[in-house]
């Protein structure tokens, strides 16, 4: 045992000493990076995190086959990283200088963390500004770093259904936060299902809550300063989303076990599977108009958030949700041209129907019967960015934290607001 | 000078009386009898240094460096600041401690289940591959089974609807969630201890049981001062490998069961680490991993000793 310690002891002074030499940089390449600082001409090197299924793959030939129109002489190399270490591996790899060319960002945060390192290309993309919708969540300090693929929100959808079965209006969905209590009421008192899916945990639920709900609480100066970074978690409107997620937890409103329940896909199954009344879910991607509406077809609605506050004004909550930023000044031509291609209006429109997107380019019509999805383009002119998308990481992740305690009352509303405030520094 | 010679002359040497002493020889270091062994244990070595412990000295070296804008830049302790401040951190703390509960809680199970199975009670070879069958299984394959197992709507729930017994959400709650993935995870892993029960039975000294019933022991007797004394070796290796275990091997069951969850409340270092990093923080999840191989060499250490005492190992 002895001898274990001493080793022990040798190692960690070894350790030591080595420390001294400096600190460790982090990683290398990690792979398909032509460099930031030089490569080849005639090659575009883009990093994403893969393509999720046949349409995502099919529109990524598009976008490829529409560059190459443009570039016939310009190999395109595509590196999919997973999506869970996408930023620590790209980070590295700027960081090394083995970085790829453009790389795929999400809007928000993500992005405009890493406005330093990316090229603006305000300019470039102006004679597209008019067409796309979307723009502040690529855009940081007047300049713009990207365009927006697609448009990601957390509509509100119902079952048309179960609302006929509680015997309340289909067509009239609730509008304010007591006409949506007491429809929960009926629903639960009325039918054996849950008056929302929610899946918790992640912990994501709150989020959506609070983005999902949030234009009917603050108001539109507290909105925006709320986007802007003047965020007070002590502030009444604030605490308010707190106590409204507590308490409709406590009043009923979720299935069984929200806090064990995995918000992908297990509660959006819950919500297809007609065994809840509403979700909040999302436009584009996964969990969206056109999922649902395989399952529940002409049953499936959408409603917009409901006035909770006086003086409020509803908003549907979407925002650019990715787009590929340049990181190789040196192919900022090229880039240019791809992120073009990534908005073109005929890869856009088939990957809008094949997929289920809600794409950014406003001169795109979605040809879809769907009445869900044509309700949130008619709303997307009033619409406003996510409020949780502009939180830190640190925050977001308390959030979720706080959000799954406040759920079964292991944490008052009080300590939660505080404990987030003194987590925006 | 004298007093050198006079050492040397105590030298015992093979000059026998009557034969002219040989001049000494100095020893060749390098000869094929002194180098060939350490030549064919140099790659075992090599790879233990150049991937075990090399590695751990560069992560070492790495959590006393920032992460994101500070990359690279020295730091001093202040990863190990933040890691003291943090929540979670204090979560998977207490946690550990919690952890440590339940492994007497696997050791006895194995062992009395391989005591069974040693004093080979009815159908005990239909047991000892049935106790076995979980260990091969993938963490992640049991995460998701006992998912469903668990659910707030789950059969086990249905089965206390049934008895009339309320209905738990065991992975939705703070008290019920990391006792929960302990319950699961010993079912999975005791398997092996109970395979190295076993094999540990089968080196008792058989004369021993025989003198034991001899000068009439009872059954507790022989237990107490026979078997387990025999045993101290196996107990202590099967205590300190179960230990190891739970503090390392749970990452699969708590991410696809409770992802930390609720709260912090079933967060362990090890999905600290995992998490941190996540978070685009590999140096400050460095910071935790080094924390985490400290804690398991003291809590291995202490074990051994006490295991020691406890066994009664002379």
């Amino acid at each position: 045992m002895k001898r274990m310690i001493n080793s022990a002891a040798l190692g960690l002074a070894a350790a030591l000493t080595l420390t001294a030499c400096g600190g460790a940089s982090a990683g290398g390449g990690t792979g398909g990076g032509s460099g930031t600082d030089g490569g080849t001409a005639d090659k575009l090197v883009v990093w994403n995190w893969g393509a999720a299924d046949d349409a995502a793959a099919a529109f990524q030939e598009d976008v490829i086959a529409t560059f190459n129109e443009q570039n016939p002489d310009v190999e395109v190399e595509v590196v999919s990283q997973p999506f869970d270490q996408y930023y620590t591996l790209l980070g590295s790899a700027i960081e090394a200088g083995t970085g790829p060319d453009v790389a795929l960002f999400n809007g928000g945060t993500q992005l405009k963390s890493r406005a330093g390192s990316l090229v603006p290309v305000t300019d470039e993309l102006a004679d597209i500004t008019g067409d796309l919708a979307g723009w502040p969540a690529f855009q940081a300090d007047g300049e713009t770093y990207s365009a927006p693929m697609f448009l990601q929100g957390f509509p509100i959808y119902y079952n048309k259904a179960i609302f006929e079965a509680a015997g309340l209006d289909p067509e009239a969905p609730p509008t304010t936060w007591e006409e949506l209590g007491a429809a929960c009421d009926t629903i639960t008192s009325s039918t054996d299902v849950s008056c929302f899916a929610l899946g918790n945990k992640e912990g994501l639920g709150i989020e959506f809550f609070l983005s999902g709900f949030g234009s009917g609480i603050f108001t539109a100066e507290e909105y925006d300063a709320w986007i802007d970074g003047e965020r007070d978690w002590t502030s009444e409107h604030a605490r308010q989303v707190l106590t409204m997620w507590s308490e409709s937890s406590a009043d009923g409103w979720y299935n069984e076990g929200a806090n064990s329940t995995a918000m992908f896909n297990d509660s959006f199954d819950i919500f297809s599977g007609a065994k809840a009344a509403m979700v909040i879910g999302l436009s584009s991607g996964i969990a969206h108009w056109k999922q649902f509406d395989e399952f529940l077809g002409d049953d499936l609605g959408f409603m917009m958030p409901v006035t909770t506050n006086e003086g409020t004004t509803l908003a549907l909550p979407i925002e650019g949700g990715i787009g590929y930023g340049v990181l190789n000044e040196d192919k900022k031509d090229l880039a240019v041209d791809w992120i073009k291609a990534t908005v073109e209006r005929d890869a856009q429109a088939d990957y809008a129907l094949a997929g289920g997107q809600i794409v950014s380019n406003t001169t795109v019509e979605l040809d879809t019967d769907i009445a869900s999805a044509q309700a949130i383009i008619t709303e997307l002119p009033g619409s406003k960015p996510l409020l949780h998308t502009s939180l830190s990481g640190d925050t977001l992740d308390l959030l979720h934290r706080l959000g799954q305690q406040l759920l079964v009352g292991e944490v008052t509303v009080d300590e939660a607001a505080a404990q987030l405030q003194a987590s925006e520094g | 000078m004298t007093a050198l010679l006079g050492s040397r002359s105590d030298v015992p040497t093979d000059v026998r009386p009557g034969t002219t002493p040989v001049p000494r020889r100095r020893r060749r270091r390098f000869t094929v009898e002194s180098t060939a062994p350490l030549l064919l244990v140099f790659p075992a070595i090599a790879i233990l240094l150049v991937f075990r412990v090399y590695p751990l000295i560069l992560g070492v070296n790495f959590s006393f460096t920032g992460d994101q804008e500070l990359n690279g830049v020295f730091i001093g302790l202040d990863n190990y600041v933040t890691l003291m401040n943090d929540v979670r951190f204090h979560a998977a703390a207490r946690n550990v401690i919690v952890v440590l509960l339940f492994v007497p809680i696997e050791v006895f199970v194995a062992g009395i289940l391989a005591t069974f199975i040693f004093l080979k009670v009815p159908g005990h070879r239909f047991y000892r591959s049935v106790y076995f069958l979980p260990v091969v299984l993938s963490p992640i394959i049991i995460g998701a089974i006992f998912n469903i197992v668990l659910a707030a709507n789950g059969p086990l729930n249905e089965l206390n609807r049934a008895v009339g017994l309320p209905i738990v959400d065991w992975l939705g709650q703070s008290n019920s969630a990391l006792p929960s993935v302990l319950g699961v995870h010993i079912w999975a892993t005791f398997g092996m201890a109970l395979v190295i029960f076993l094999a540990g039975f089968s080196t008792v000294d058989q004369e021993l049981l025989d003198a034991a019933r001899i000068d009439g022991a009872t059954l507790p007797q022989t237990i107490w001062y026979v078997v387990i004394p025999e045993l101290s070796q196996t107990i202590q290796f099967v205590f300190v490998t179960t230990t190891i275990g739970m503090l390392t091997g749970l990452f699969g069951l708590l991410y696809t069961m409770t992802a930390g969850g609720p709260g912090a409340a079933s967060y362990l270092p090890e999905f600290l680490i995992w998490k941190l990093n996540g978070e685009a923080k590999p140096a400050l999840a460095s910071a935790a991993s080094v924390v985490l191989l400290l804690l398991i060499l003291v809590i291995g250490l202490l074990q051994i000793r006490v295991l020691r005492r406890a066994t009664k190992e002379v």
